[in-house]
């Protein structure tokens, strides 16, 4: 984004005159509100997917292609700067796509702006500043639920159901709450728009092993209740043993494929990505 | 010693006075504080914001008092404050639409905003000056006093005199409700909250599908309706001249960086902390002095600290060590 005039603040950082708390930085790609006829195929498709960030910006993902069906999880796995992240965002529509396509539900929503990706069944839950911190539990589950007319209180009561702990903290501040606890109020607030497919970037990035485990269990549970699941991980071998399916990058290209336990018992990943 | 009439007079040139400046910086300080908020931005038009919306609301109350309608003892502006009001937000809207807009499609870093809104400031200055014209305007009528000195002498049968204005009483009247009706907003209401998580955080509002540009266009609406219910009520305390109003930006900042940037209550707070400082310090203590000290260690000077012309002297004065000893202000807001 450099070359901007209007983006260079000259080292400014007089915070009584200027803000620099939670300014927006997303650049959504789509213009479009509505989708376009696809084709049928798995629930979501990531076809061919070539991009990088910016109109200028050197590709970053190469031909990548990644699928989810119903009800399934799926993971993204990698070394550091495969483009994992990318993948993600690109499916979700803060990158330029140069060639490629998304489709879900077989429709093509490549155009489409991630607001109205939202509309049409997506939830995403970013890596960092996922919550709102100075707005309590249910707010942010309010929040979450602000496109929805209907009335959303027994979305709100599943997942409390989901997760207890949330119920008992709802009127705290979300920015009091524990690394854990955090991560589950932001699933919980891309689930309260009902979505098809969940995507989580990192979700258990910087939390302890046993909240790891405990938020693995969860998404399992999610996706019990039929949502696909899409999530970037960066604990390889955890998230490919829940995985259906697992993809491991390699340079932004797609490097290996298949079910999580194929990827598991794979030679080659094991000993690239796994450690041995 | 005669601690009724040293309170008396204490009441009278420092409590009463500082009360009704304080809810008048408060209003203003909550239209900075929440475009700060919201916007991300310091808005240096907002004292020309508050000159704009009196302005309006002046020449309304003319026309009111030519055609004869009137409140009976209260002030005629109260009818004129919803059409300054509409007057006010017509014009912040139109900048924001063809200025500000411009520069949220580029993403423009706050300082530059900053420096956008002292440009709005000189245009909004000249708007005002080419239309009412720079001159000392009066448009307070009705009742003048609550109790005025004289009867309340009368009344008590002490030696020190009590003045009680009407503008006085509606302007801390006015603020109560106003601030009761804008937590009430941004607590309870869906609109509300959607501005509070805007403010929080751009992208994941805009990821929950929150429209942004309703959400400024919401805050704007806001911003003008409390500046011009603050230059109203300054202007029917005081009176109206757009270099006053144009003044009045230090300690409208002043109270909103005291409170703690972004922080409504804050805002409030400072008001309150700016307005008892100005007007503590600025008044000459002899007399009240004279009533509760003992004969023995009365005072000969005025005890004043400073003379009234170095007002804002005290607003800065009180901004740069809060700045410096305690940079988020008295509530913890988000600057720094």
């Amino acid at each position: 984004m450099s070359g901007n005039p209007y983006q260079d603040d000259r080292g400014n950082t007089d915070a009584s005159v200027t803000n620099p708390h939670g300014q927006g930085r997303l650049t959504p790609a789509g213009t479009q509100p509505n989708p376009m006829p696809g084709k049928q195929g798995p629930f979501l498709v990531g076809e061919n997917m070539t991009g990088g960030y910016g109109k200028t910006g050197p590709d970053i993902l190469h031909d990548c292609t990644i699928e989810v069906e119903r009800g399934e999880i799926a993971v993204i796995v990698g070394p550091n700067g495969a483009g994992k992240s990318t993948a993600m965002k690109a499916v979700f529509g803060m990158l330029d796509l140069r060639q490629g396509r998304v489709l879900l539900d077989g429709q093509d929503i490549t155009q489409l702006t991630p607001q109205a990706r939202v509309r049409h069944g997506m939830g995403f839950v970013p890596q960092t500043s996922n919550i709102f911190t100075s707005m309590t539990v249910e707010e942010n589950l309010e929040m979450g639920a602000f496109i929805r007319e209907d009335d959303f209180r027994s979305s709100m009561e599943q997942v409390y159901e989901l997760f207890p702990i949330l119920r008992e903290k709802r009127n705290q501040a979300a920015g009091e709450l524990s690394g854990g606890q955090r991560q589950q109020v932001a699933v919980g607030r891309a689930l309260m728009t009902q979505p098809k497919l969940l995507m989580l970037d990192e979700p258990t990035a910087g939390v302890s092993p046993i909240v790891m485990d405990e938020l693995f269990d969860r998404i399992i549970e999610v996706a019990r209740t039929g949502i696909s699941i899409l999530m970037v991980e960066q604990n390889a071998r955890q998230a490919l043993e829940i995985a259906d399916k697992g993809y491991v990058l390699v340079q932004g290209a797609n490097g290996y494929s298949g079910t999580g336990k194929e990827l598991l018992a794979d030679p080659d990943v094991r000993r690239s990505f796994l450690g041995g | 010693m005669d601690l009724l009439n040293g309170f008396v007079a204490l009441a009278n040139f420092v409590l009463i006075p500082a009360i009704a400046y304080g809810s008048q910086l408060a209003l203003g300080a909550l239209g900075v504080t929440l475009i700060y908020g919201i916007l991300r931005f310091s808005n240096f038009a907002h004292g020309d914001t508050m000159a704009v919306g009196t302005m309006f609301a002046v020449l309304t109350t003319w026309g009111l008092q030519a055609m004869g309608v009137g409140l009976g003892p209260f002030p005629t502006a109260l009818l004129a404050i919803p059409f300054g009001i509409l007057g006010a937000t017509g014009i912040v809207l139109l900048t924001d639409r063809y200025v500000y807009r411009f520069y949220r499609a580029q993403k423009a870093k706050p300082v530059i905003l900053v420096i956008v809104s002292m440009g709005v400031m000189f245009i909004y200055n000249g708007f005002t000056r080419i239309i009412i014209g720079p001159d000392d305007q009066r448009f307070a009528d009705g009742e003048r006093f609550v109790i005025s000195a004289r009867d309340f002498k009368e009344m008590t049968g002490l030696a020190e005199g009590l003045s009680l204005r009407t503008s006085q009483v509606i302007t801390v009247i006015t603020a109560i409700v106003v601030v009761a009706i804008l937590f009430w907003f941004l607590n309870k209401t869906r609109t509300g909250k959607s501005m509070r998580a805007f403010s929080d955080n751009e992208d994941l509002a805009l990821l929950s599908g929150i429209n942004p540009e309703r959400v400024v266009l919401v805050t704007w609406l806001i911003v003008a309706s409390l500046a011009t219910v603050a230059g109203v009520l300054y202007g029917l305390d005081k009176s109206f001249k757009p270099f006053t109003y144009f003044q009045l930006l230090l300690p409208i900042f002043a109270a909103a960086i005291v409170g703690g940037m972004g922080n409504p209550l804050g805002a409030i707070a400072g008001g309150f902390v700016i307005a008892f400082s100005e007007v503590g310090i600025t008044y000459a203590w002899k007399k009240v002095l004279g009533y509760l000290m003992p004969p023995a260690l009365q005072p000969d000077g005025l005890m004043q600290m400073l003379s009234t012309e170095y007002k804002f002297a005290i607003s800065f004065v009180i901004l740069v060590i809060v700045l410096l000893f305690r940079p988020t202000g008295l509530f913890r807001g988000k600057s720094l």
